[in-house]
């Protein structure tokens, strides 16, 4: 499904030249729910990213449900976003001006989707995280546990191949974030690929498999050494 | 893309979709009638007055010790001088014809009257207003007139007679415009005529094409085109002479004219103002006009480009204001073409409201200025071309900041607020 090869992301100022991920290989399967946790400015954010096709890469290649993606231009790249990924943000992201309805609907439109479909889809994803009630308010009227259910149900309104969620309990209480994670895992077990960024041990640990990330590259925290003592400090967490 | 969703976003910013609405039917009303007064005043302007202008020019002067016209030898004095002037001028090499002229079209000094198809003072008002211009039989041609009907002055038909004298001519030749106002049938040629309410008949014996009056007001709007020319030499201490130089030869022409003058009688006054050409007589007749379009003309321009600059300015800051809602949109799949059709859409819609308002007020303003200013009623086609420009400018105005926002990149949206 994901598969990222000898990929690399470089920053490059007139003087310097900062490497965000460095010989990066990663290969999700369709269907797995993986956890990618790392530290502060490891470089998880600018692998979900350039996964979600939101930037580009400098070097290596990304295959994306198949696809070859390095060379695809502008419009080609949103249309795979509209058509195969779903976004949940720690942030939400929902668009203050649109009520709930209007935010989900607002990938459908891009994709071209006849009016009664996008409708049903709407409330079919609303059902699906229990919001079905609150179609018609606005987000600032809702909870941050409930924007959060909205920004998901945006994500499956599309139907998407994939889930990429970045710190997607990193806003709310444990109670919030706890019922998030089941609707993640209910999601997961009914065959969706979930790629989940997080630097909550907790929250990895929910997940299929985790992916460790340590100055832009994949790490295998059991085979080294430098973090065996943390690794026995947190065990089971890692895969 | 449907409007639903846009409509209801601009609900929640009614502020500054308010102020700019209203911006765009202030600017079309206005801009709608100040093109149709500025239209009118073009078309004003251009107006041909029936001459043929090119090559004329005109002498005004007056004779200094001249005698005072008040008793018939001084009258014949007076003529006599004026006999001697336009022998000199038409004998310069560089004129065709010269013609004594009480005024001309454009000038602003008249001698207007009545004209009536009865005979007595009950009847003074007449049945139709009229400028009247005296001059000899070489007038059609000096002045280029187009005879449609009937025949020009001879020599014979000319008399001369003092400035104050308030007889009438005996024949006359008028404008076609008068005469079919006067003769709806158009059988004027011919008739009797009575002018200023007089008992003296007046023959009309030639038709003219078209003839301004001298007057260019609003006040002159009922008689434009209403001129009687009478064969009568006018008798003052003053004198007019309109001038046809030949062809190409104006400029000599007028530089001849005040040395012939001066060496037919040196008494007399001829200043730089005296020897006027008929362009330069026109420029300045209409000169308010001209400054009141361009006046019109710049402060439309300056109205719209306020516009203008409104809507980059607004556009701007909600760019600004939803940066990160862009690239929101953008990863959930929105290309590039979509957010700068967005705000394109967005400004239309806004514009669309203006331009609605804006077509109620400019009707409003119209029906203002026809009630007070004696305004034509404004025609449907400027009110549609102006919402075709406002709109055209809205989008023009709304193109960079839109592609501004185009370009922000989807990966925005993971950027912390």
């Amino acid at each position: 499904m994901l598969k990222m090869t000898h990929l690399s992301k470089v920053y490059r100022t007139e003087v310097v030249e900062t490497y965000a991920l460095r010989d990066f290989n990663i290969d999700v399967k369709e269907g797995e729910f993986v956890a990618v946790t790392g530290p502060s400015g490891s470089g998880k954010t600018t692998f979900l990213t350039i996964a979600g096709l939101l930037e580009t890469f400098s070097g290596g290649e990304y295959h994306l449900d198949g696809i070859e993606v390095s060379n695809l231009n502008d419009n080609a790249r949103s249309k795979i976003r509209n058509e195969k990924i779903g976004f949940i943000f720690q942030a939400f992201n929902l668009i203050p001006d649109l009520n709930v309805f209007d935010n989900i609907e607002v990938p459908l439109r891009y994709r071209g989707m006849k009016a009664a479909e996008r409708k049903q889809r709407i409330m079919d994803s609303l059902e699906r995280v229990g919001l079905a009630s609150r179609a018609k308010h606005y987000p600032a009227e809702l909870s941050g546990g409930q924007q959060q259910r909205v920004a998901i149900a945006r994500a499956l309104a599309g139907s998407p191949r994939l889930l990429l969620a970045d710190e997607p309990t990193g806003n709310l209480d444990t109670q919030m974030a706890r019922s998030v994670l089941e609707l993640l895992e209910d999601i997961h077990r009914e065959g969706a690929t979930i790629v989940m960024v997080t630097h909550d041990p907790e929250l990895a640990a929910r997940a299929q498999r985790n992916v460790h990330i340590i100055d832009g590259q994949v790490v295998d925290l059991s085979e080294d050494p430098r973090f065996h003592v943390v690794h026995a400090e947190h065990t089971g967490t890692n895969a | 893309m449907t409007l639903h969703p846009m409509i209801a976003a601009l609900r929640r910013h009614k502020a500054g979709v308010v102020l700019i609405a209203l911006q765009i039917a202030l600017t079309l009303a206005i801009v709608c009638n100040a093109v149709f007064i500025i239209g009118q005043r073009i078309q004003r302007v251009n107006r041909p007055t029936g001459l043929d202008e090119s090559n004329l020019f005109l002498v005004s002067q007056q004779w200094v010790g001249a005698p005072s016209g008040d008793d018939p030898a001084s009258v014949d004095k007076l003529d006599s001088m004026q006999q001697a002037d336009l022998a000199a001028l038409r004998s310069l090499p560089d004129v065709a014809s010269v013609a004594p002229i009480n005024s001309l079209p454009l000038l602003n000094s008249s001698w207007n009257g009545s004209v009536a198809l009865q005979p007595g003072k009950d009847l003074r008002a007449g049945n139709a207003r009229t400028t009247y211009y005296f001059s000899d039989e070489q007038v059609l041609s000096t002045l280029g007139l187009h005879l449609v009907a009937g025949r020009a002055f001879t020599a014979a038909d000319v008399q001369h007679q003092a400035m104050h004298d308030q007889r009438g001519p005996s024949i006359v030749i008028m404008t076609k415009a008068l005469a079919d106002k006067l003769f709806p049938k158009g059988d004027a040629l011919g008739k009797v005529i009575y002018l200023n309410g007089d008992a003296a008949p007046t023959t009309i014996v030639g038709l003219v094409e078209r003839m301004q009056v001298p007057g260019v007001g609003s006040w002159t709007n009922s008689f434009t085109w209403n001129a009687t020319l009478a064969p009568t030499r006018l008798n003052a201490n003053f004198s007019r002479y309109a001038i046809r130089a030949k062809p190409g030869r104006l400029a000599a022409a007028m530089h001849a004219a005040t040395p012939a003058l001066y060496a037919t009688n040196p008494m007399r006054v001829l200043d730089d103002d005296s020897v006027k050409s008929f362009a330069d007589i026109r420029a300045e007749a209409y000169r308010a006009d001209v400054g009141m379009a361009i006046l019109m003309g710049v402060v439309c321009l300056i109205l719209l480009a306020v516009t203008a600059a409104g809507i980059v300015g607004l556009t701007s800051f909600w760019v600004g204001q939803r940066h990160r809602q862009i690239g929101v949109r953008r990863a959930l799949g929105a290309r590039k073409v979509d957010i700068l059709h967005y705000f394109q859409m967005e400004n239309l819609v806004i514009a669309s409201v203006g331009a609605v308002i804006g077509l109620l007020l400019a009707i409003g303003l119209n029906l203002l200025l026809m009630k007070h200013f004696e305004m034509d009623r404004l025609p449907v086609i400027y009110v549609l071309t102006g919402i075709v420009v406002v709109l055209a400018l809205g989008q023009g105005a709304v193109f960079v900041p839109a592609r501004r926002a185009s370009n922000v990149p989807p990966v925005t949206a993971t950027r912390a607020v």
